[in-house]
């Protein structure tokens, strides 16, 4: 029997290449897809095609944290395991400190952190009884100066201690965790962040998404923990 | 002597390719315009500040100058025109009762206050700042046409500060000639015939146009504030 795994923020950027690469692992055999555009989720399944695992969309917005029990009791009923999870949904609206909204701290926090953590609750309650794997995507924003950034710098910096504090909390049940920091990738946001950037020059969701593959990689034993930086060399 | 003064925040963004303005893009984590109206802010003898915004951002611009604290009734935000140089005319109808009128623009977030000062305390009624030009220009298109004596020329910076009233009338002067300048100093020196003092500026006054502007300008200000990271963060 095949693994199971999650992936949120499926419908772009390094959550679509995710799941075009896991669809090629011979040892997945079942792909839940969540994000809230159901078009694009459809797109995402349609990239991968036939003959790989099982792709089911879950069209849904994180940041209804009251429906994730939900969401993820129904994944875990339609494939019967949820061997791993992929927390890469994420959010920004970036503005200086006396810009940003209160709505705009909440909504950047209910996605970046507090979904991810409810989430992993849920998912956790399903991998009682085998060896799983966890993967959260921080960014290099949440371990440096990022002026102008300040409510998804600080909820960046939260996935990282969120999920070095769960590596050790999870340890006794075998399941791993994982935080992993990229840095420039060529994804929707970096367009709006830097437009006159070839984003040809810089890490592509691709690159970014072999690392998540590798680390979910049931050879891989001995990373989990610690923030890894994800950056291509220039 | 009354001053009021101009700052020009009529950009849509284009040449600098970003889905805002340009007056809007954040420098060291705040707006372009933050940083110009900061510094304003220490100048007493500014007594009104007109802010020419975009109609469509007008109230973006509002907004924007209330949530940085900076007081609506000596900041205050009208809508431009379709060029630069309307946008000034109409800052000049703004400004009725002063004397002498500073310009600036939101695209040079890098003034300092002691060039503010330095500009309001010159003897002269009407000064620009200008820097040498550091490299060769001739006149051409597709051919060269003429060539230019570089040690003649200044590369023209903001602020200006002129008298109001002479002002006034080169704009008039010029707008019932339907002639267009890119700059103040220039549209007084053709129509008021009056002398335009020319302090020596600083390149660090950078014009915010085109993205390699930007990425200058966070180096610049990381070294000023003495920090090291920019808002577009290159790692």
């Amino acid at each position: 029997m095949g693994r199971v795994a999650v992936i949120t923020g499926a419908s772009q950027g390094i959550g679509r290449a995710t799941a075009l690469r896991l669809a090629r692992q011979p040892d997945i055999s079942g792909l839940a897809l969540v994000a809230r555009s159901e078009a694009k989720l459809h797109e995402t399944r349609d990239a991968i095609g036939d003959g790989g695992p099982e792709v089911e969309c879950y069209p849904y917005d994180l940041a209804d944290l009251e429906g994730i029990p939900d969401l993820v009791a129904s994944i875990h009923r339609r494939f019967g395991t949820i061997d791993a999870l992929c927390n890469i949904a994420g959010y920004a609206e970036p503005s200086a400190l006396l810009d940003t909204t209160t709505e705009n701290v909440v909504r950047t926090f209910t996605i970046n952190v507090m979904a991810m953590i409810v989430l992993i609750r849920e998912a956790v309650r399903r991998m009682q009884h085998h060896s799983a794997k966890i993967l959260n995507v921080a960014s290099t924003a949440g371990i440096s100066s990022r002026p102008g950034w300040v409510a998804y710098a600080s909820s960046k910096a939260a996935v990282v201690s969120l999920s070095a504090t769960l590596s050790d909390e999870l340890a006794g049940r075998g399941i791993k965790v994982y935080s992993i920091s990229p840095g420039r990738c060529a994804t929707d946001l970096r367009r709006i962040l830097a437009p006159e950037e070839d984003l040809s020059t810089i890490m592509q969701p691709e690159e970014v998404a072999d690392v998540i593959a590798r680390l979910l990689d049931e050879s891989e034993a001995i990373l989990d923990g610690q923030n890894i930086i994800v950056r291509r060399q220039i | 002597m009354t001053t009021g003064m101009i700052v020009l925040a009529g950009g849509v963004g284009k040449r600098i390719g970003r889905p805002v303005p340009k007056q809007f893009l954040l420098l060291g984590g705040n707006p372009l315009l933050v940083h110009v109206l900061e510094k304003v802010l220490t100048l007493e003898q500014i007594i009104d500040v007109v802010i020419t915004c975009p109609p469509a951002y007008l109230d973006e611009t509002r907004q924007l100058v209330a949530n940085h604290g900076f007081d609506d009734r000596r900041f205050r935000c009208i809508e431009g025109g379709a060029s630069r140089q309307e946008s000034v005319y109409r800052g000049l109808e703004a400004l009725a009762g002063v004397d002498s009128v500073v310009i600036h623009e939101a695209v040079r977030p890098l003034v300092t206050v002691d060039e503010f000062r330095s500009l309001l305390d010159a003897p002269d009624d009407n000064v620009m700042f200008g820097i040498p030009i550091p490299f060769t220009v001739l006149k051409g298109h597709d051919y060269v046409e003429q060539l230019l004596e570089r040690s003649e020329l200044v590369n023209v910076q903001l602020p200006q500060k002129f008298e109001a009233g002479p002002l006034r009338a080169a704009h008039e002067a010029a707008r019932r000639d339907g002639a267009t300048f890119t700059e103040d100093a220039s549209l007084f020196y053709r129509y008021a015939e009056a002398p335009v003092r020319i302090l020596t500026g600083s390149e660090r006054n950078l014009k915010i146009t085109v993205p390699t502007d930007l990425i200058i300008a966070e180096a610049i200000y990381a070294d000023l504030v003495g920090r090291g990271s920019g808002s577009v963060a290159r790692d």
